[in-house]
């Protein structure tokens, strides 16, 4: 996995051809839950069917919900990776410069 | 009925799950529905379950309000069925609707708030509705009610029960029912 997955994983992933369109149902259940959870209705989960079993479908929702939760949280406490992408051990303050005041490609960080 | 279907008592046959599952039933949250949606994959039924439980019913910070904060974010959440669930722990203590209303509702004036549940149930309000506003001068000011300790307990219940919320919300389980 890339960074240039992540990255259209969050951002193009309805038109992207990394994706199979399991995956991408499953990006949007995980959008939608965040963003537009009314959208998440009967017809979308028997959607969801197509792709998936019901198992994998708890799965997936329960992990969503999980990180919908602690991600929102955790970005309160404005704590950053110990390490550096190239894996150096940094400090915080080195982390916070590295990684950003907000969730954002690696990409960048790398160079 | 919900967009996925519980399994049924006796579909459920692991020991841990089924005493979890009656520990949950026994507090009031979660009665046993989202459990048995859940229990479709045990291992992590299992796992959350047990989270949902320690960090509603143990730990250092009042369970009363707790279980304010833990309607208050079902309401923002918008799901009906941990908004209507009720700990019976708590009710036990003497927390009726009209505290679990006032905690939803303008609780920053209201008198039967210390400053430091207000501080809490700001807390919670923020986190999902205004977390930019959850800043260094917010975490100060918390310390001045609570331990550190206190804090991540709290931060950990919010962060906790609101992602549950949120997922159980889309499963459309609705007002909470006895499992039959």
């Amino acid at each position: 996995m890339t960074e240039a997955d992540i990255d259209d994983g969050i951002a193009h992933y309805a038109e992207s051809p990394r994706f199979t369109e399991a995956e991408k149902l499953a990006l949007r259940y995980s959008e939608l839950m965040a963003l537009n959870p009314d959208q998440v209705d009967a017809s979308f989960y028997g959607e969801l069917r197509r792709h998936y079993s019901e198992e994998e479908i708890v799965e997936l929702g329960a992990f969503i919900g999980f990180n919908i939760g602690y991600h929102t949280f955790f970005g309160t406490l404005k704590f950053y990776p110990m390490f550096a992408p190239d894996g150096r051990l940094v400090g915080q303050e080195e982390s916070a410069r590295i990684y950003g005041a907000a969730p954002a490609s690696l990409v960048a960080a790398k160079k | 009925m919900p967009h996925i279907e519980p399994l049924k008592p006796d579909e459920i046959r692991d020991p841990e799950l089924l005493e979890l599952i009656r520990r949950g039933e026994a507090l009031g949250v979660p009665d046993a529905l989202f459990p048995r949606i859940l229990a479709r994959v045990p291992a992590q039924a299992k796992a959350l379950l047990r989270a949902l439980l320690v960090s509603h019913a143990e730990g250092n910070v009042d369970h009363r309000l707790k279980e304010i904060i833990r309607v208050q974010l079902a309401r923002t959440a918008g799901d009906p069925y941990f908004g209507g669930l009720r700990s019976a722990r708590a009710k036990q203590a003497g927390l009726n609707e009209e505290e679990i209303a006032a905690g939803s509702g303008k609780f920053e004036n209201d008198p039967r708030f210390s400053a430091a549940e207000k501080w809490a149930l700001r807390y919670a309000r923020e986190m999902y509705l205004n977390p930019e506003n959850i800043d260094a001068a917010f975490y100060a000011e918390g310390k001045r009610h609570y331990t550190e300790a206190q804090i991540m307990e709290l931060g950990a219940f919010i962060a906790f029960h609101y992602g549950m919320q949120a997922f159980a919300r889309t499963l459309g389980t609705g007002r909470a029912a006895t499992a039959a």
